[in-house]
């Protein structure tokens, strides 16, 4: 007989592997959704992330104002250094300060853009009307408001503003600017020309003046050798930062990092719990074929080739929902567009990539193998000899040495992955730990409870019975339930966490004892007054007023403090910028001391510091240990003494540093205060403003509302992946459940034979599942109540408090779920027709 | 005549529990080329361990077995396998077709098992053979008994094997289908000069073959 090539059967086995994929897509349909579902997230995230690094890297320059940004903070300009940049490039200036707004009966906190006729170097202003932010260069006392600005105050275009003393004519209104990476417009804002600083005349440290030159450089000249030649020229200038736009490390970029990281993570749990799922399913895909393989092998099948036709299946599988995931993902970046754009102001296109494809189809094609090895590994358990017998044992998860050693190496290429490159590694890397112990955890209680109930003495109910045993007999299948649903309703229970904290912070009401408004620049020359304005309007206000004065960390222990601390770190803002630093006589009693001892009376004249304990342990500074700190242009040394714990979010005056008063009172300074009414409405804030020019007032209503805008948005994304992993979660509880729908079909048909009730089918089923469930409920919250802490807090940055309400509802919601779907599933096999089954088809 | 298959000594034994059951003592068989033997003897005897084992789909517990001079009872699986998908064709008493193939698929498998080539037509010829043109593409579910047997041993003679073993072939079938069946087996081995080992509880059936054999209580007698 005439032989086949061996590409011939190479063809042969990949027909063998369409003729079963076509035939038995219904069967493994659960896969199908499973799989594409968790692609889709992935893909997604992909597509979201590349396409907003893209946004952010095309255009650097303008997210930047420049090629490079001379950045002299709060600090005296050096005007001969800039103007000799002026000489070769092109400059443009830029002071930023906040202050008040207001009309004859409203005002709001705003910070405002003060701005060249150079502005903007890269990028377009939106504005409207037409001619307006030409008109700003060339008219004085005009401004361009934000649309929000212009909204609260009900304004009109020509409309009179105050800022400060001085009136402006509002012309148009500002909808973006370009140049939002280095300081990320959060708030209301306005743009106002270079003329507005000498109209105010602003000098006041309330107001924060930021001094920011943005340099563009000509076309045909090296960009490299001029930005060495700046360099060159600021060497000296210790004030002075420079930053870049290719090495952007601005707040965008860290806030884009850290929620793209939390979203990988989310998606790989997705993808992990769906390859459980897929496990799962295909284990029961390959009970059903259990016949058909053992056919295969009498006729001189080897193992090897049968598992390759399956494996065949699954790559193929891969490839056609990867394609359709990767491109389905695309239809999310117009939503995601809107979102970015209202928020931030960034305009996102999806591109195809083919590395991001090759990224999507390699984690696809990892989680598919490991978790498809154990499962596929299986078919080496048939055998040709059960035809014989006419018995089909259930298959198990089978792991050879072989096959442990290459699951985990995937697994390591897996979770290199997604580990190396991510903003904050050590967090990928403890995620994937955390996953695991989870994964191993649930496994021994499986094992435990076995245990537990053989020990037991046999009830006398046979539902008991009948679940006890199935339980506990060889080759059960409740390790994999046990390890399904538990990991499961863990992830379904730490984002449940996860967004009911959300949820709370969003609908926090202000702190009972929180004041209802700070004031910042009050002079020291106006404090009185201030006093007296604040308690002519409410006798019983409880006002609070402390010194003020401007810091900056220029050293730590003699050297650079940015060797002390990564600037992905959270406690980095403290050296990014001068600090508002104050002093008190006695320990305050929202800030309490944790380590070391208050000021030291003995040595006035010596600078001591008290440090936020966060902080303190950020930059892993000590008792003793000297901060150089830039005061007034003064280097001054001085001493940690104590660290304070600090909680910023009860909305009294909370400052990073404290100085001892003995040696800090010298210095020249102004005023902040806080202040709480008695009644509200006999408070006006136009008299004061009219009194008191330069006085910033913020209203903690008005900054909890913005507050709460960011955590709304964030809010809706992590509900949207929550009710994706829910899906996915219930796909998995259904595939452990699929998998006992070939035993549960026999054992059924038994029953029925020896007489059983439906009834009492049902209870054991019933009674099984509670058991198990039961016994996962409390672990998996247990390790949702560490998760969700973990990323509520380090992640998030916000307060966690546990939630019993949101616990019983999703553990109730879960349980009746699964056991809805096992109802189903058994109503399926209640009847069980007894004829195909005798014939085994 | 040359010596096909041999058992020399062969003893099997199952472990259930702590207890040790012995399914054959001691078995010494030697078929030949073109020789039809029918093992005949009660429930649970070792019949169909006996063929089990000579298909290469068990291993023994102690002695050998020879296939043609080769000794399976020593290889590994995939060894055995390669052996039997050339030599061996096997009949169940459940048929045991492949659910979700159609009739000449399944009679393709093997053929397409040996890299042979336009399986499908062969495959075919011998269904027409078996007078069952008019089901080439049913599921095995829409073929009556005797028509999935007919399938299931056009099969197991697609790649005209050296060796037919049997078990209880006819077991699942009336006696109309079953004297079909008896006469398609015996007019094969005819044919293509090959070695029948069948397992059987018909009498009528096991006296058709040249020789029988009795087994008891895991011994031949």
């Amino acid at each position: 007989m005439e032989k086949l090539s061996k590409l011939s059967e190479y063809k042969l086995t990949l027909v063998y592997a369409l003729r079963d994929l076509s035939r038995n897509y219904k069967k493994i349909f659960s896969i199908i959704l499973t799989l594409f579902i968790s692609l889709f997230i992935l893909s997604s995230i992909f597509t979201i992330e590349d396409s907003l690094n893209k946004e952010l890297n095309n255009n650097s320059r303008a997210l930047l104002g420049g090629d490079i940004e001379i950045d002299y903070n709060r600090n005296v300009v050096n005007l001969d250094l800039i103007n000799q940049v002026k000489e070769f490039a092109t400059v443009s200036q830029m002071v930023e300060f906040s202050t008040m707004i207001s009309t004859t009966d409203k005002s709001i906190f705003s910070r405002i853009k003060t701005v060249d006729e150079n502005y903007p170097l890269f990028g377009k202003v939106g504005y409207e009307p037409s001619g307006a932010f030409e008109k700003l260069q060339t008219t004085e006392n005009t401004i361009l408001v934000n649309e929000n600005i212009f909204k609260n105050l009900n304004l009109e275009i020509n409309d009179k503003i105050k800022v400060q003393d001085k009136l402006f004519t509002v012309i148009g209104i500002v909808k973006s600017v370009p140049d939002i990476g280095g300081a990320f417009v959060f708030g209301d804002f306005a743009l106002a020309g270079k003329q507005t600083l000498e109209l105010l005349k602003l000098n006041n440290l309330g107001s924060f003046l930021n001094y920011e030159y943005k340099v563009k450089f000509n076309e045909r000249d090296n960009p490299k050798t001029l930005s060495k030649r700046i360099e060159q020229l600021f060497k000296d200038e210790k004030k002075v930062r420079l930053r870049y736009h290719e090495k952007s490390d601005g707040p965008l970029k860290r806030i884009i990092d850290n929620f793209s990281q939390f979203l990988s993570l989310v998606s790989i749990s997705a993808m992990l719990i769906a390859g459980i799922g897929i496990a799962n399913t295909l284990l029961s895909f390959i009970n059903q074929n259990n016949m058909s393989i053992a056919v295969k092998k009498s006729l001189g099948f080897f193992s090897k080739d049968i598992k390759i036709v399956y494996y065949l299946q699954l790559l193929i599988l891969l490839l056609l929902i990867s394609i359709a995931a990767y491109s389905f993902s695309f239809f999310l970046v117009p939503i995601v567009d809107v979102y970015l754009s209202a928020g931030l102001g960034l305009n996102i296109e999806g591109s195809f990539s083919i590395i991001n494809y090759f990224k999507v189809f390699s984690v696809g094609l990892l989680v598919l193998v490991i978790f498809s090895i154990p499962t596929i590994n299986a078919i080496d358990q048939i055998k040709a000899s059960n035809l014989f017998r006419n018995v089909f044992q259930n298959l198990q998860f089978y792991y050879s040495k072989k096959s442990i050693v290459l699951s985990l190496f995937l697994l390591s290429i897996l979770i290199s992955l997604f580990t190396i490159g991510s903003a904050r590694p050590i967090f990928s890397l403890g995620y994937f730990g955390a996953f695991f112990v989870c994964l191993l955890v649930f496994y021994l209680l499986s094992n435990l409870i076995i245990k537990l109930f053989k020990g037991l003495k046999e009830h006398p109910n046979i539902s008991i019975k009948v679940s006890v045993k199935n339980i506990t007999q060889t080759k059960s299948i409740t390790p994999i339930t046990i390890m399904s649903l538990g990991l499961g309703v863990t992830l379904l229970l730490t984002l449940a966490f996860v967004g009911s904290n959300f949820k709370r912070e969003i609908a926090k009401s202000i702190p009972e004892l929180a004041p209802d408004y700070f004031f910042i620049g009050i002079q020291n020359d106006e404090r009185q007054i201030f006093e007296d304005l604040i308690f002519d309007m409410d006798k019983e206000a409880n006002l609070e007023v402390v010194p003020m004065v401007s810091t900056g960390i220029v050293k730590i222990n003699g050297i650079d403090p940015n060797s002390y601390i990564d600037s992905s770190n959270d406690s980095h803002w403290v050296i990014r910028n001068d600090r508002r630093s104050s002093w008190a006589d006695k320990v305050l009693k929202d800030n309490p001391i944790v380590a070391g001892e208050w000021w030291d009376l003995s040595r006035p004249d010596k600078l001591q510091i008290s440090l936020d304990n966060k902080i303190a342990k950020d930059f892993n500074i000590e008792i003793g240990d000297i901060f150089t700190l830039n005061i007034y242009g003064r280097e001054i040394e001085g001493e940690i003494v104590n660290f304070r714990l600090v909680n910023y979010r009860d909305f009294t005056i909370n400052f990073a540093m404290l100085l001892n008063p003995q040696f800090a009172k010298n210095i020249p300074h102004e005023y902040l205060a806080t202040a709480k009414f008695k009644s509200l409405e006999n408070f006006n804030e136009i008299v004061l403003l009219d009194k008191m020019p330069s006085l910033s007032i913020i209203k903690i209503t008005d900054y909890l509302e913005k507050v709460t805008d960011l955590l709304n948005k964030v809010f809706i994304a992590v509900t949207v992946i929550s009710a994706i992993t829910i899906v996915i979660g219930l796909i998995v509880i259904s595939s452990a459940i699929i998998v006992q729908g070939k035993i549960k079909e026999f054992q059924n048909l038994i029953f029925k034979i020896l007489g059983f009730s439906k009834v009492e089918v049902v209870l054991s089923s019933i009674i099984e599942f509670f058991i198990i469930f039961t016994s996962i409920i409390l672990i998996a919250l247990f390790f949702a109540v560490i998760g969700s802490q973990f990323i509520i807090e380090n992640i998030f940055q916000i307060t966690w408090m546990f939630d019993l309400a949101i616990f019983l509802k999703v553990t109730i919601g879960i349980g009746l779920a699964t056991l809805i779907l096992i109802m189903i599933t058994n109503f399926k096999y209640l009847s069980p027709k007894v004829y195909p089954l005798i014939r085994n088809q | 005549m040359d010596s096909l298959l041999k058992l020399k000594n062969v003893n099997l034994k199952y472990l259930t529990g702590n207890d040790t059951i012995k399914v054959l003592k001691n078995v010494n068989l030697e078929t030949k080329k073109n020789e039809s033997i029918s093992i005949v003897g009660e429930s649970g005897s070792g019949k169909t361990s006996l063929i089990m084992l000579a298909g290469g789909l068990e291993k023994t517990t102690s002695g050998k077995i020879f296939f043609e001079d080769q000794e399976i009872s020593k290889m590994n699986e995939d060894e055995v396998s390669k052996i039997r998908r050339k030599n061996i064709g096997i009949v169940f008493q459940s048929f045991y077709l492949i659910p979700n193939y159609t009739a000449v698929e399944n009679v393709a498998l093997t053929l397409e098992l040996n890299n042979l080539k336009n399986p499908n037509e062969r495959a075919k010829e011998l269904l027409d053979r078996f007078g069952l043109k008019n089901r080439f593409n049913n599921l095995p579910s829409q073929l009556s008994g005797g028509e999935q047997q007919r399938v299931a041993i056009a099969r197991a003679i697609a790649m005209k094997p050296k060796l037919v073993l049997a078990d209880e072939p006819t077991g699942n079938l009336d006696s109309e289908n079953s004297q079909m069946i008896a006469d398609i087996l015996f007019k094969y081995i005819k044919e293509e000069k090959s070695s029948l080992i069948m397992v059987t509880h018909d009498l009528k059936l096991a006296n058709k073959a040249k020789r029988k054999i009795k087994i008891k209580d895991g011994k031949i007698v």
